[in-house]
């Protein structure tokens, strides 16, 4: 339990986010023991249910193929029912990731460090999950790939007037995009799990993914910016993909779909349900993988006030929507509400009320925000209510519009409940895997939160680092000199003492960024930026030229009596391909301009440099270098409090 | 993050505005401009009255927007345990201040009604199913009862945080820091309301057989705009006059430049999604209001204002350097709080059928009249109490503030 009486980092001028005093290493011992201690029974338990609910969609899948989509409760008029509410709830979870990730971040938000990677982890399993119903729900899904814009003897090309081609270009665009942001984040822990593998298959697939990260400061330079790069583009991606999904039914003219608030509205829907999800998982998380002094109560207290505003967000709608619907005087848009409330319905209604405007205020205690078991049951009914907010949106509003001859009744088969529980299976087993195998801790960026992180921390009363040993001469002119650092305060000023003697080949190595180190080491800003802008650009440009042509000139088609030049409908997939462009443009312009990867250096040859990705701050000065010396060098490293040194032979 | 935080304070004498500041004649100037504005006013608008109260609504609501940015900035800012902006706090607490001063000012449109609002002229729901429908909303007893609370609400809301700040420069207190910080989240809840129905009442009802359930968001995203454009200006004017010299710095600019272009683009999102909607579904009973802005000489103003508002600011702000200069922010954000203007005016005359697109000298002395009101309230007030929030507890780490 938390107590009151914090302890208080004084670089940050606020309550420590981390417990229980860790440092450095022992941040990556918690981290990474998840991984590399044996799997916990319990481990096996979830996997295994995961498994055979996995085998609704296993089952139901390849049956819905063979039979048609009249397996499922469909009919008309409720032409869209779990199939589409499933793909919007998933859809939904999927942005809390991105939402910790690059939203706290802009934010600057400093406990995310914790989550984040937990997070983005759900995201892209939600977004596989989404994109999954869409995929199965087409009947003829062996031309699914009609809905890509391939060239193709027909002459025929998609729709890009249709907001369900919007979401094919959003959904995927979202999960490609968050894929990117993910797995740009675990670089630095995967080589963190690369440094400590003990066995030669662990060591190679890590290895593998790790793309030869040595913690080089020069690289940090780049991976800083595209990182928030990446934060910056995916906060407009958030916001435009789900109110890109939100269009699926606002630009209905149905009564109940058709209203202006739509997208903002699902946008602060799909945060809520995401961070109860977040929630949920991080519960059960912390506890089975003893991670609770880094996945702490001031976490979980910070998410459930989230919860809280962005529940308000969601009741500020519906409370609008029926306002509106009266003010309207539209006797439909009044009928679609009394009917939700009233109507065969109404008990879906009265439910998602319950869970989704009720439920969360319990949260308005702080006693509430921090209990375990409300928290876990909250975040729940959170996720129940939503679902049924989808339902209720998409059935209700299909069921009972315009002509009473229209009509109808849904009511789900043993298939449509099939392909529920097998998106939860694909999802859980999914994340089950991911918490074995990766580390579920953004380790690296939990580091940089701990107040010794700073350059300009100093403990009080720190033992004088012991003298650096003595060097024999090296035999020849191998790569170079490595000198240890114990603490980023001390690499700090060493960096000052190094670009102040003149030298150029040279690098500074740490387990997380340092701040201020560009500077200390005299470096130039990024590039990078430039890159994602003329990229971005370059996407934008031309998806609004694809579609121009395909509609303009390719397969003019009158549809919904839009004019053939129907710019305002090319937004979308315009600004969605913006978004990949410049997204694409930072992740390999990083990667270009570090020249990664490279997974052999003569850095990896050192047994101490293993600690770089751990606890330990290097400089490595080239011999190349023109200001190398085989004696001065080594002194000055040494005078700059360097702890040990290293001649490279490689 | 920054260095280690120091223990700096400013003293509370150095963040008083010294009597012999340019500025301390804010007040006087303020009066003197609304004084001339309301009596040219009143002379160019004698003979329209649609006109004259048009054009006072688009000057209402525009200040009245800016009160309510800043205010928004203060509790969202307190709530989430901000650092960085708490040394431009105070520029935004008075401005919000002034939100009392609105009441006062929302006579005019009182004595327009008529003239403004067609369900509000006597007959006009009897002739009319549609209004008949919504009489038990747009009546006139309901709409001032519902004014007098969103004034009240705004008022209280402004007024109890700014006392609880001023507490805090005398007599440093964790507890009335802990106090600010609880409250600040909850009071969203009525502001974010009340605003909600003041843009139905007082800017949809002025076509009142329109609707959309997005415009209490639009004109929420349009008042953060407008409230960051003037802080950042108030900013900048601070550092440029010499005022608590030391105080704010490259690095606010740079965060109230970010904030700028995020909820411009939030704004863009906004409006463009209302368009957007709208012109897919192609209901007449909802394009009507998209017809009057893109016909004739309205045409170029709403292409203008997507340039204007969006475009343009997009790329303007986009570089860092842009925003950590201070000349640059001021220049941006004034461009800004012109196209908010446009953005009101936009939304306001087309909706009045006895006014014409082009402004005139009526438009801009109306203008005058609240703005010169705004300014001597806003004067008044800056004069009063420190322009800086000595006694916040997270002082130290708004001075000592570094962008990554």
């Amino acid at each position: 339990m938390q107590s009151s009486a914090d302890a208080y980092d004084p670089v940050a001028g606020r309550p420590t986010l981390i417990l229980g005093g860790q440092d450095f290493h022992s941040v990556t011992e918690v981290v990474s023991g998840v991984i590399e201690r044996r799997t916990p029974r319990g481990w096996w338990v979830v996997f295994a249910l995961s498994l055979c609910a996995l085998g609704g969609l296993a089952i139901g899948v390849p049956w819905l193929f063979w039979e048609g989509i009249g397996v499922w409760g469909l009919n008309v008029p409720v032409g869209w029912a779990w199939d589409i509410t499933n793909f919007v709830f998933w859809v939904g979870i999927g942005h809390a990731g991105t939402l910790i990730s690059a939203i706290l971040l802009l934010f600057r938000q400093r406990w995310r460090t914790s989550i984040n990677r937990a997070a983005e982890a759900m995201t892209v399993f939600a977004v596989l999950c989404a994109l999954t119903y869409p995929g199965i729900h087409v009947g003829r899904v062996w031309v699914a790939y009609w809905m890509l814009p391939l060239p193709n003897q027909m002459g025929t090309w998609p729709n890009f007037r249709s907001p369900l081609l919007w979401d094919v270009f959003a959904v995927s665009i979202y999960g490609t995009v968050s894929a990117l942001f993910w797995y740009v984040g675990l670089i630095p822990d995967l080589a963190t799990q690369r440094d400590r593998s003990r066995t030669p298959w662990r060591q190679r697939v890590y290895g593998a993914l790790a793309l030869g990260w040595r913690g080089s400061h020069r690289h940090w330079r780049h991976y800083e910016v595209a990182y928030l790069i990446l934060a910056g583009l995916s906060t407009p991606l958030v916001l435009s993909v789900h109110s890109i999904v939100s269009m699926d039914f606002a630009v209905s003219q149905l009564p109940g779909w058709h209203t202006t608030v739509f997208p903002p509205y699902f946008v602060a829907g799909a945060i809520f349900s995401g961070f109860a999800m977040v929630v949920t998982l991080m519960v059960i998380c912390r506890w089975a993988f003893g991670l609770q002094q880094i996945i702490t109560i001031r976490h979980l207290d910070y998410m459930a006030k989230i919860i809280l505003v962005t529940g308000w967000m969601v009741g500020y709608a519906y409370g609008l929507e029926f306002f509106t619907a009266w003010y309207s005087g539209n006797p439909y848009e009044v009928d679609v509400f009394v009917n939700r409330a009233f109507g065969r319905y109404a008990w879906a209604y009265w439910t998602m009320l319950t869970c989704n405007v009720a439920v969360p205020q319990v949260f308005w205690f702080g006693r509430a925000r921090r209990s375990l078991p409300v928290l876990f049951v909250v975040s729940i009914l959170v996720n129940v209510g939503m679902w049924f907010e989808r339902f209720v949106i998409i059935v209700t509003s299909l069921h009972h519009d315009f002509l009473p001859s229209s009509w109808g009744y849904f009511r789900p088969t043993m298939w449509d409940v099939a392909c529920l529980l097998g998106g939860f299976g694909l999802f859980f087993t999914l994340f089950c895997l991911f918490v074995r195998f990766a580390p579920m801790v953004a380790a690296a960026e939990v580091k940089t939160v701990l107040p010794e992180a700073s350059p300009h921390f100093h403990r009080e009363g720190a033992p004088t680092p012991p003298a650096a040993a003595l060097l024999p001469t090296p035999s020849g002119t191998g790569f170079g000199l490595l000198g240890e650092f114990d603490s980023p305060a001390t690499l700090f000023r060493a960096c000052e003492r190094v670009r102040d003697a003149g030298y150029s080949r040279w690098d500074a190595h740490t387990p997380f960024p340092v701040h201020g180190l560009d500077r200390a080491m005299g470096l130039r800003r990024s590039r990078l930026p430039w890159v994602v802008l003329v990229l971005g650009l370059g996407g934008g440009f031309g998806g609004f030229a694809l579609q121009t042509w395909v509609h303009s000139f390719a397969y003019p088609n009158v549809i919904s009596g839009k004019p053939f030049f129907a710019w305002q409908a090319y937004v979308p997939v315009t600004f969605e391909l913006a978004v990949l462009g410049g997204a694409l443009g930072a992740v390999l312009g990083m990667l270009a301009l570090n020249r990664l990867p490279r997974h052999h250096h003569p850095l990896f040859e050192s047994q101490r440099f293993e600690r770089a990705s751990d606890d330990r701050f290097f400089i490595s000065i080239e011999s190349r270098d023109p200001r190398f010396d085989a004696h001065s060098t080594p002194d000055l490293l040494r005078g700059a409090g360097a702890a040990r040194l290293e001649w490279l032979t490689a | 993050m920054s260095h280690e935080i120091a223990s700096a304070v400013i003293p509370r004498d150095e963040a008083l505005l010294p009597a012999s500041h340019p500025w301390a004649r804010l007040p006087g100037a303020g009066l003197a401009l609304g004084a001339v504005g309301l009596v040219l006013a009143v002379v160019t608008g004698r003979g329209s009255p649609e006109g004259f109260f048009a054009a006072w609504l688009v000057a209402f609501v525009f200040f009245l927007t800016i009160a309510l940015g800043c205010l928004y900035f203060v509790l969202i800012h307190t709530a989430m345990q901000g650092g960085w902006g708490v040394v431009v706090r105070r520029v935004a607490e008075n401005a919000a201040a002034t939100l009392p001063l609105f009441a006062l000012l929302f006579l005019p449109v009182a004595l327009g009604l008529h003239d403004l609002y067609p369900w509000s002229r006597p007959g006009a729901a009897a002739a009319d199913a549609l209004l008949r429908w919504k009489r038990p909303y747009l009546n006139e007893g309901f709409f001032f009862a519902r004014a007098a609370l969103y004034f009240a609400v705004w008022s209280a809301t402004a007024l109890w945080f700014l006392r609880l700040s001023h507490r805090q420069d005398v007599a440093p207190s964790d507890a009335i820091a802990a106090r600010l910080r609880r409250l600040s989240g909850p009071l969203l809840i009525p502001l974010g309301l009340t605003h909600t129905f003041a843009a139905f009442d007082w800017l949809m009802s002025l076509d009142p057989r329109w609707y959309s359930t997005i415009f209490g968001v639009y004109s929420f995203s349009g008042s953060l705009v407008a409230g960051f454009a003037f802080l950042a200006l108030a900013a900048v004017a601070m550092r440029r006059s010499g005022l608590v010299p030391g105080a704010v710095g490259a690095e606010h600019f740079h965060d109230l430049g970010k904030l700028l272009f995020a909820f411009t683009v939030f704004w863009a999102y906004i409006g463009f999604s209302q368009y957007f909607l709208i012109w897919y579904g192609n209901l007449p009973e909802e394009t009507i209001w998209y017809r009057q802005r893109l016909e004739g000489a309205w045409r170029a103003v709403s292409i203008g204002l997507a340039l204007g508002h969006f475009v343009i600011p997009f790329f303007f702000l986009l570089p860092r350097a842009t925003k950590r200069n201070p000349a640059a922010l001021a220049a941006g954000a004034a461009w800004m709080l012109m196209m908010h203007l446009v953005d009101v005016y936009w939304i306001v005359i087309p909706s009045v059928p006895g006014r014409a697109a082009a402004p005139g000298i009526l438009d801009g002395a109306a203008l005058l009249a609240v703005g010169g009101a705004f300014l001597a309230f806003f004067g008044w007030l800056l004069r009063r109490h420190p322009l800086v929030p000595v006694g916040d507890p997270r002082l130290p780490e708004s001075l000592a503030f570094e962008n990554v």
